[in-house]
């Protein structure tokens, strides 16, 4: 979005990545969660995947947000 | 005071934003009214304030500026920057129409918002979601435009996770939280004022003089929480217009 370039408006900007961090963190958790919910399904586990699926996410979700919202 | 109750449509329940049909079964119902209703008015407006445009603006011709000023400044170029003015426009007609239909949750008589119905806010996010991928893709062309939008600069490996999450964030979350915010917040608002404003005639039609004292305070709620609806309908309707024009923004900033 406005990653890495410099504003005049720092308010706008500020409400964008606030909705974009929130974005990607419930993005992350619900994409590899289920994922690891469709192996769990699959394999006959009771939830271990979908557990390591949400930790992948979040992991991944704070690293996209460090990378293009971060300073 | 004990029959009153009765017929009341006590407790509130998702049912009360389902409404009843007015003509052509479920096609025509009190709210397809409110929003021609709500386009007439715009349109009406606009064209009387912009009749006859004077350099030194009447009161009307002011507000009817300020308001297309406050989105063409305030919005659009703050979000878009200097080429997006071209969207103020539609960014006006989408802020002005959203106003104006929350606006219908607390006006007597409407007393309800078409966008406490999932229907017309999720249509409103196809509008902005078509949109903002359509110039995306019309200015980088469709394999550019999703290699931006799905590939972030990062190492291979973490494409694996990261992909995914993208793909999640911009082309389901989106339109998805788009029409969700909205929607919740004005049928949350209708909610609350049923609950008070029902509420305090449920308590009013007890036999107990303790209850019915209450029934005041509920009103009170009721009224203050009306001032409070005026707040959001606004501040939803800006939110709506601030959130597209960041996602066009998106969609036509260059490669970084």
């Amino acid at each position: 979005m406005t990653d890495g370039q410099p504003s005049k408006h720092p308010e706008a900007d500020g409400a964008n990545m606030g909705w974009n961090a929130v974005g990607y963190l419930l993005g992350g958790m619900a994409v590899w969660g289920f994922i690891g919910w469709l192996f769990d399904q699959w394999l006959g586990w009771d939830g271990i995947a979908t557990g390591i699926g949400v930790i992948v996410g979040m992991f991944g979700a704070i690293y996209l947000i460090v990378r293009k919202l971060g300073v | 005071m004990a029959f009153l109750a009765e017929e009341l449509p006590w407790p509130p329940s998702v049912e009360d934003v389902f409404l009843p049909s007015i003509a052509a079964g479920a096609w025509v119902t009190k709210f397809t009214l409110m929003v021609w209703l709500a386009v007439a008015l715009i349109i009406v407006f606009f064209l009387v304030t912009y009749r006859a445009p004077a350099l030194v603006p009447t009161k009307k011709q002011w507000f009817a500026e300020s308001i297309y000023g406050f989105i063409r400044e305030g919005v659009t170029k703050d979000v878009i920057g200097r080429e997006g003015i071209k969207f103020a426009p539609y960014l006006t007609t989408l802020f002005c129409f959203i106003v104006v239909t929350n606006m219908f949750g607390i006006i007597p008589l409407l007393q309800v918002s078409p966008n406490a119905h999932i229907a017309f806010p999720a249509v409103l996010a196809v509008l902005s979601y078509v949109l903002f991928n359509y110039l995306g893709i019309r200015k980088h062309g469709l394999g550019k435009y999703l290699k931006m939008n799905l590939i972030p600069d990062a190492p291979k490996p973490m494409l694996i996770i990261l992909v995914p999450i993208e793909f999640f964030s911009t082309f389901v979350l989106r339109p998805l939280t788009l029409a969700l915010r909205l929607f919740a917040n004005m049928f949350a608002g209708h909610m609350l004022l049923l609950v008070f404003t029902v509420g305090g005639f449920v308590l009013l039609g007890t036999n107990n003089i303790l209850t019915q004292s209450v029934s005041l305070l509920s009103f009170a709620m009721a009224i203050i929480l009306t001032l409070f609806e005026v707040i959001v309908a606004i501040l939803q309707a800006y939110v709506f217009a601030v959130l597209t024009a960041s996602y066009v923004q998106g969609a036509l900033a260059d490669e970084h």
